[in-house]
């Protein structure tokens, strides 16, 4: 039997190296701080506390050159770098102080990781000679962040402060991006490096070294497979957004014919009116791209990773079909449902090189076929949800407006539940790169922050936060960082007084015993207003319109309560464990 | 149940036995073995971790999750046939005065073990081999007092020629000489 080996595969070099050079000698702070700039990096999330004063102190020296936002809690910090870091492409940073500063952040840095955002968390450390007595804010941060990072390290020398800084912004940055942290002693801040500062971009590391450009017989072998297909189906993750690989994608798929389901994150990648384009997989994704690909004879799946929210009962996937798995991560490819085709690398490589091997094909049968179920999930579930005239308003209508009045060019960030869905469902995308969600960790309170982040990252992008009554307690006192900066965030709250998913599971699986899912609300509107921003309620259907326009035309950040529907389903849904044949519509 | 051993080549860093342990430990992997050293190249640490599975496709997801790591370099999964693999044993025997004394040419040409140590009234017997090999051993020495007795984790090497050079580029091997 052949033994079991994962080697590294030969190393890519694409960046250019950037090297800067200091005479005198400079304390481990005001290191970090001449890396950063040489890293490029103009903004910070952070707060400030006890074991990372001197950085914030060299960061006073600093103000010119890289911006530093004051957020009200560290995880707002943590998800607003990951907003920043998804409109920028690039790592989002973080800055907080030890012990509790660090594991506020934690939350953040589990979402950024299984999302595959890019971060630099920096973090203070108590002072070298104390590390392991308990010392006062000391936890071990190395420790507890080990499992949720892409790579962690911990400074305890000044002179060690540009190498290690710029590996993590190479780490974070490169092959499958994620979350890195630095956890720096408070001595290493203060004492004084003991040679020149040189700064040097990390280009490679001898043992990590992502491949980008796939082996050509992988693609031929893809090619083979996609070439003799019937019934070929594309399933796009967000990898493709993150390689920047939407017009290859486009080119692809218009050669073949071949019909393009997204995943949750991988919205946006085409636009919803493309004639390719058959909807959303997942859990309440759209019926038939779910139903459908137990149909496919061949799955090409691109830059995403078969989630349970995805397959349902993975031993009930795709059976019948043959699978292509374009995927940069290596350890992804026969993680869950295995590959025939792997191809390892850079889904714009990948996308490019198969391009250039398939041959076009007719697939209009096929195609078609998709569209009976549109047909079936747009009479029994799209169209009353849009033209309802009874009861509140529900969630569909507002997106659906919304979707019209910014003619589908906003960049959604949503918080997690029915809302996320339903914006999901509802939004019609134009632009790439406009769905910001917390998709893997399915963190609530994520979105106020990201859109914050998202903001920041992309002025000149309308921002509009979706968010549910129970996300925007958890992290609403962002509003304040909002407000300070003076970002033109739009937030919606679509209150139904419920944690509305949880509800849904308990009326569907557990016989309506709605077990502590009822909420109490504030004022929203009020709290808004307390911490400087405007807002306004919506309860009735006929203001709707003017109250989205109010928002949308408000010259800075805006708040808007829509009070919705209290005891609305998300269909379709594959129920947790079913198979995704078994989905529901009702 | 089968037994593999994963051989893994990471750069000697702090902290990286433990991100390599939460792997297992997320799995519900139990580790029955686990010896890390230099190995020939300075700077490079070899880590040989004995596991039981039913599954050598999970075995195989596991050795991809492992090379994910940034400062792992290589993973090897093997199977018992395809390595050449020992472990040590240190058995602390008790000789008082009077006692039955020791065959020490069965334990020799039998065994292949050897008394490494004479105490004033006990002997340390170092036995290398396999599993079988050193409980065969334990079997024998058992009718003398045993006081302690410590078992090391496996050491491995595969049968194949490869060996990690061949997945370090040669131009970089300088950098760990």
């Amino acid at each position: 039997m052949e033994a079991i080996a994962s080697i590294a595969p030969e190393v890519i070099e694409t960046t250019p190296s950037v090297s800067h050079t200091v005479p005198k000698l400079i304390s481990g702070s005001e290191a970090l701080m001449m890396g950063l700039v040489a890293e490029g990096v103009d903004t910070i999330f952070g707060y400030p506390g006890g074991a990372i004063m001197p950085v914030y102190d060299a960061l006073y020296d600093y103000q010119d050159r890289i911006n530093h936002i004051l957020v009200r809690h560290e995880q707002g910090a943590g998800h607003a770098a990951q907003g920043y870091a998804r409109m920028q492409s690039r790592a989002g940073v973080c800055l907080v102080t030890s012990g509790p500063g660090a594991t506020n952040l934690v939350t953040a840095i589990a979402d950024a990781l299984i999302d595959s955002t890019p971060m630099v968390c920096i973090v203070g450390q108590v002072a070298k000679r104390l590390l392991g007595t308990d010392a006062f804010q000391e936890a071990d941060v190395m420790g507890v962040t080990m499992p949720i990072t892409k790579w962690n390290y911990q400074i305890t020398n000044a002179d060690e402060v540009p190498e290690i800084l710029s590996k993590a912004f190479y780490i974070a940055q490169s092959g499958r991006p994620g979350p890195v942290l630095i956890d720096m002693t408070k001595s290493a801040q203060l004492e004084l490096m003991t040679k020149p500062f040189v700064y040097e971009r990390c280009q490679s590391i001898i043992s990590y070294r992502p491949r980008r450009i796939p082996k050509q017989e992988q693609v031929e072998a893809a090619a083979r497979l996609i070439n003799n297909a019937k019934r070929p189906y594309v399933l796009v993750g967000h990898g493709v957004q993150i390689a920047k690989a939407e017009d290859e994608l486009r080119l692809f798929v218009e050669k073949t014919g071949i019909p393009v389901a997204t995943t949750l994150l991988g919205q946006s990648t085409i636009s919803t009116d493309h004639p390719l384009y058959v909807g959303w997989l997942g859990m309440h994704g759209n019926y038939g791209p779910n139903v459908m690909t137990d149909q496919a004879d061949v799955i090409i799946a691109i830059g995403m990773r078969f989630d349970d929210r995805v397959t349902g009962d993975a031993s009930k996937y795709i059976k019948q079909a043959k699978v292509v798995h374009i995927e940069i991560d290596p350890s992804e490819i026969d993680k869950i449902i295995r590959a025939d085709a792997p191809v390892v690398g850079d889904a714009k490589e990948a996308l490019k090189a198969l391009t250039a091997l398939v041959q076009p094909n007719d697939h209009t049968i096929w195609r078609n076929e998709f569209r009976k179920y549109d047909t079936i999930e747009y009479e029994q579930i799209t169209l009353p949800e849009l033209t309802s005239t009874e009861g509140k308003i529900r969630m569909a209508e507002v997106i659906d407006m919304l979707s019209k009045k910014t003619n589908g060019e906003a960049v959604l960030v949503t918080d997690v539940g029915q809302h996320q869905m339903m914006a999901s469902r509802y939004y019609q995308f134009r632009r790439p790169n406009s769905l910001v969600t917390s998709g893997g960790m399915g963190t609530m309170g994520f979105a106020l922050p990201a859109a914050f982040g998202a903001q920041v990252g992309a002025p000149d992008r309308q921002i509009v936060a979706i968010i549910g009554d129970g996300c925007f307690q958890m992290t609403l006192q962002e509003l304040g960082t909002i407000v300070q900066n003076k970002q033109p965030v739009k937030a919606i709250i679509l209150n139904n007084n419920f944690l509305g998913m949880v509800r849904q599971w308990q009326q569907l699986f557990h016989e309506r015993r709605y077990s502590f899912v009822e909420l109490q609300n504030p004022d929203f509107i009020t709290i808004a207003r307390g911490f400087g921003m405007d807002g306004q309620t919506c309860e009735k259907r006929e203001s709707l319109s003017d109250a989205l326009d109010t928002m949308l035309n408000h010259d800075g950040p805006f708040l808007l309560e829509v009070i919705v529907e209290k005891e609305e389903n998300v269909f379709p849904m594959v129920p947790a464990g079913a198979s995704v044949a078994q989905i529901r519509l009702k | 149940m089968t037994t593999y051993t994963i051989c893994i080549f990471t750069e000697n860093t702090i902290g990286l036995l433990n991100r390599i342990t939460i792997i297992f430990t997320r799995r519900r992997i139990n580790i029955e073995s686990l010896t890390v050293s230099e190995t020939e190249r300075k700077g490079v640490s070899r880590f040989t971790i004995v596991i039981k599975h039913e599954s050598r496709e999970e075995v195989e997801k596991l050795v991809r999750q492992i090379r994910k790591i940034v400062e792992v370099m290589a993973v090897f999964g093997y199977l018992n046939e395809e390595i050449v693999y020992n472990e040590i044993a240190l058995f602390k025997v008790s000789t008082p005065l009077g006692s039955k004394p020791l065959d020490v040419e069965t334990i020799n040409q039998q065994y292949k073990a050897w008394v490494v140590y004479w105490g004033l009234d006990y002997v340390v017997i170092e036995k290398t081999g396999n599993d079988t090999e050193i409980f065969e051993f334990f079997g024998y020495i058992k009718q003398y007092d045993i006081l302690e007795f410590v078992r090391s984790g496996r050491v491995a090497v595969g049968k194949t020629e490869k060996g990690l050079v061949e997945y370090l580029p040669e131009s970089e091997w300088a950098y760990y000489l």
